[in-house]
């Protein structure tokens, strides 16, 4: 799957006056790949793929395709395409004429232009049927997919994606994520793909990059992020999780407000900071082992959710996350929760 | 061509442009400070006698006193109008609408010196004597619509559903009106009304064929450029760009002083 | 928002009197007082104009036998001419016009908000000095002895001698004084251009040139054409150009109605060449109206 690199950052900042919207950004990203950055809004992950698109230059640093230096080439000179957030299809054209457009640019004959459109109209799974339809006439999806057969008509060197699911429905939305992966897999080229949503990034994606503030505060597989997230803010920006503020007291970690001292993570130094449970690792204790110390609670609230069951736990006047499978039994109402040491985490800040 | 060059040939162009727009004002400006009694440039002998004989002229007195007063009710009315007119246009959804929007703008596409004359051959058959007040009238047709527009586009940018929170939480329709959708449209209708007073203060062809008698500073212009040149002309023509422009600076002070407060 | 329409109708300027009419949406009573206006101040007059173009030469009633005299007088009298030059000086206006405020539209357009609002004020303020004095203005620039001339001969001891009475120079006073009403509706129709677009044509690799011809004057063509028609009319009925600047080198239509009206004491007469001219401006009106979507295009707020 991954090969050479075909994208690589040096050190990339760019400022508007003296705001850092990007900062010190290095990352390499290998042909083949499917590459996402990911952030909350304003952690400026739109600056950075307008500088990789080519529509803004960095204030410093590099960006080099297949080693060659390209911050100044303008986003028409390069061999690569952006499907946008709002798609930016033209208005007052056809299906077809918007597809086809990168090639009339490039001033390729009507009929070769006709026969890759409808190639990649096929591609993006939209019948040859919409090819004279105009855009205006088209459905939220439709226009998804009008956008992405445009893009894939230019045939990119790298595909660049900047949000283009996020005003969907939820179904659909699910739906283009794997169709997306799937175009991806069958073409082979690179993507590059921009979303503020980890679970959407999680689904698509071969590594993932995430920002915070400018920066690219880790880089890994989905895995790698899952399991071993780097900060608390990687941590947290997963899904809900369990904080529990905790300071050094006779080699364990004391929670003051739950009044309670927990073993640290395994190889984790203990030192005050956040300890960070997931709502899946934390557990009722049932009759079993605890591997930790047992925090005394009380059930008060119930959210089914799909597959599996969150229950809010309260303990003296700290609420706790608890997820499960959906299973027959209802525990009591006063009930024991125990987490194990290796499925905490321990950061700092 | 790179995007630099370009932008730096359009900026070239607008400040070039923007110049040309004022050219006429300065030379007037300038033709009013000479003495002689024909203008020659470079001007030899400056002299302020053009302004004195304006200010001692009761013509020209008068002339003022009929373009405020025409500009004062034509700015009132064509408000009043337009505020209604506007919410017709913008706001609510009714049968005639769409024929409303475009009949609205004919009289202000149309050549005015022909609205001009048809006024007057209107007002000659209806036995309307030609004076400031049909002056006041025909300048509504044309000025009404415009005033329109500019609060419609104010009516268009705010959210219609306040209004009905308003009547939801027991607001009578006045109290509606009242409390929310004018002072809502208050910047859009500040602009209009600004907008109605300069353009009636700086119009010629419609005063020209319907004020009768009555003469406006427009046509005391006209008057004496077409019966023979005095640099009085220059003088009233420079005053009169002046007073345009103090009222286009403080209006847009206080509009943005309004728009601050919202 | 619709749902107030039918019920109970206010006449709200009284406020306390609450008039209950049935069926009558209340944007028809709102739009009432203009329409009246329209009605009284526009329609009847243009239809006025129209009977006393169909009375005998020289009358002052609107209720003679009709006769078709005055147009064949039109015809037979030469007036075609001056008609003839209108439209040639409305159609040369609007072409110069087109070309010369699209960078300016551009330019606006492309400027940071300031800048653009400073830039619409200076080019809005001078509608507001009666046309006129601006014209005024341009013959004390141009005549003989004028400003320029005056100045290159002062400075260089060569000058441009007059340059007033003639066409070109009327052709120059139409495109100055109606500038803002090509710019305007240029900008809003410039305004129907989403800059994404525009960055995803340009990523697509379209050219400066092509972006024009495919994405930006294909979208900004409703208000283009708006621009045009409104000056194409309004220089339609120009005569103080010609009066101030040509100084009498050419008679326009306006000039011949105004003179109809007012030397030649023959209403009938102007009243023809009016319809004319109402006919020509009204077919162009109409097919603006076709073409363009107002309330899109004021409702767009950036």
């Amino acid at each position: 799957m991954a090969g050479s690199t075909i994208l690589e950052l040096k050190s990339v900042n760019k400022y508007f006056g003296d705001f850092a919207a990007v900062e010190r950004v290095s990352l390499s990203i290998a042909e083949g790949e499917f590459f996402t950055i990911v952030g909350p809004s304003g952690s400026g992950k739109t600056t950075l793929i307008r500088m990789l698109v080519g529509m803004d230059k960095p204030t410093h640093g590099d960006i080099l395709l297949r080693g060659e230096r390209i911050n100044d080439t303008p986003a028409h000179m390069r061999p690569t395409c952006m499907v946008f957030q709002s798609l930016a299809l033209f208005p007052h054209m056809t299906v077809g004429e918007n597809v086809e457009y990168p090639l009339k640019c490039r001033g390729t004959d009507k009929a070769e232009r006709r026969r890759r459109a409808e190639e990649c109209l096929g591609l993006a799974h939209l019948s040859t049927d919409y090819y004279e339809r105009p855009v205006a006439k088209c459905s939220g999806g439709e226009r998804q997919r009008v956008a992405l057969a445009r893009a894939l008509c230019f045939d990119p060197e790298i595909l660049f994606f900047d949000e283009p699911l996020s005003a969907i429905d939820y179904k659909l939305r699910k739906m283009l994520e794997k169709e997306i992966k799937d175009i991806q897999r069958e073409t082979g080229k690179t993507f590059v793909y921009i979303t503020h949503s980890l679970e959407e990034a999680m689904i698509m994606s071969d590594r993932i990059g995430v920002m915070r503030d400018g920066r690219l505060v880790q880089v890994g597989s989905p895995r790698e992020i899952y399991k071993a997230p780097e900060s608390r803010f990687v941590s947290e920006f997963m899904g809900e999780v369990n904080i529990l503020p905790v300071t050094p007291a006779d080699g364990k970690l004391m929670c003051e407000p739950l009044g309670l001292a927990f073993d640290p993570p395994p190889g984790e130094a203990i030192r005050a900071g956040s300890l960070i449970v997931r709502p899946e690792d934390m557990r009722f204790v049932n009759g079993e082992q605890p591997t930790n110390t047992v925090i005394q609670g009380e059930i008060f609230n119930e959210y089914l959710l799909g597959s599996r069951v969150q229950y809010q736990v309260r303990a003296k006047g700290v609420t706790l996350l608890v997820e499960r499978l959906r299973d027959a039994d209802t525990p009591d109402r006063n009930i024991e929760l125990s987490f194990a040491p290796e499925d905490s985490m321990l950061f700092s800040e | 061509m790179s995007d630099s060059i370009i932008r730096r040939l359009l900026g070239v162009y607008v400040t070039l442009i923007v110049t040309c727009l004022y050219i006429p004002m300065v030379v007037v400006g300038l033709a009013s400070i000479s003495r002689s009694r024909f203008f020659v440039f470079p001007i030899r002998r400056t002299s302020s006698k053009w302004y004195e004989s304006t200010f001692s002229s009761l013509q020209v007195e008068e002339a003022v006193w009929t373009s405020i007063i025409i500009a004062f009710f034509v700015a009132i009315l064509s408000v009043v109008m337009a505020v209604f007119g506007a919410l017709a246009y913008a706001r609510y959804t009714w049968k005639g609408r769409k024929l409303y929007q475009q009949v609205l703008l004919i009289p202000v596409f149309f050549p005015q010196a022909v609205l001009g004359l048809a006024l007057q051959l209107w007002f000659n058959s209806l036995g309307v004597q030609m004076s400031w007040p049909a002056t006041v009238f025909a300048q509504l047709v044309w000025i009404a619509p415009i005033v329109t527009l500019i609060v419609a586009i104010q009516a268009y940018g705010y959210d219609a559903s306040v209004e009905e929170a308003a009547r939801d939480l027991g607001a009578t329709r006045w109290m509606v009106f009242k409390d929310i959708t004018f002072p809502l449209l208050g910047p859009g209708i500040f602009s209009g009304f600004l907008f109605a007073v300069l353009l009636s203060w700086g119009n010629f062809p419609l005063a020209y064929f319907t004020s009768g008698a009555d003469v406006t500073i427009p046509e005391w212009l006209y008057g004496k450029m077409i019966g023979g040149y005095t640099p009085m002309v220059p003088a009233v023509g420079f005053l009169s760009v002046v007073a345009g422009a103090l009222a286009l600076i403080i209006g847009l002070t206080i509009r943005s002083r309004i728009a601050r407060v919202q | 928002m619709t749902d107030l329409t039918n019920k109970s109708v206010t006449t709200a300027l009284s406020g306390s009197s609450v008039l209950r009419v049935g069926k009558v949406p209340t944007g028809f009573w709102y739009a009432l007082p203009i329409l009246a206006l329209l009605v009284l101040g526009f329609l009847a007059p243009m239809l006025l104009v129209v009977l006393y173009s169909f009375m005998p030469r020289g009358t002052f009633t609107p209720w003679g036998s009709p006769t078709l005299e005055n147009y064949i007088d039109i015809v037979e009298q030469n007036f075609y001419i001056s008609f003839g030059w209108s439209l040639w000086l409305a159609f040369l206006s609007t072409a110069i016009l087109l070309i010369v405020a699209y960078p300016l539209a551009v330019a606006i357009k492309r400027a940071a908000p300031n800048r653009a609002l400073i830039l619409t004020v200076l080019i809005v303020a001078p509608l507001f000095v009666a046309e006129n004095i601006r014209l005024q203005g341009w013959v004390l620039f141009l005549d003989k002895a004028g400003v320029l001339d005056g100045g290159l001969n002062a400075m260089f001891g060569v000058g441009t001698g007059s340059l007033v009475t003639n066409v070109p120079v009327i052709v120059f006073g139409i495109v100055y004084i109606y500038l803002p009403f090509m710019l305007f509706p240029m900008i809003l129709g410039l305004s129907n251009v989403p800059p994404d677009v525009r960055e995803a044509a340009s990523d697509m690799g379209a050219t400066r040139w092509r972006m024009f011809r495919d994405i930006e004057l294909p979208l900004a063509a409703p208000g283009i054409l708006i621009g045009s028609l409104l000056c194409f009319v309004i220089s339609l009925g120009a005569f103080s150009e010609a009066k101030f600047l040509g100084k009498g080198v050419i008679v326009t239509i306006a000039q011949d109605i105004e003179s109809a009206f007012t030397f030649g004491q023959n209403w009938p007469r102007g009243s023809a060449l009016s319809v004319l001219v109402i006919l020509l401006a009204g077919s162009a009106v109409y097919i603006a109206m076709r073409r363009m979507d107002l309330e899109k295009m004021l409702g767009r707020r950036e």
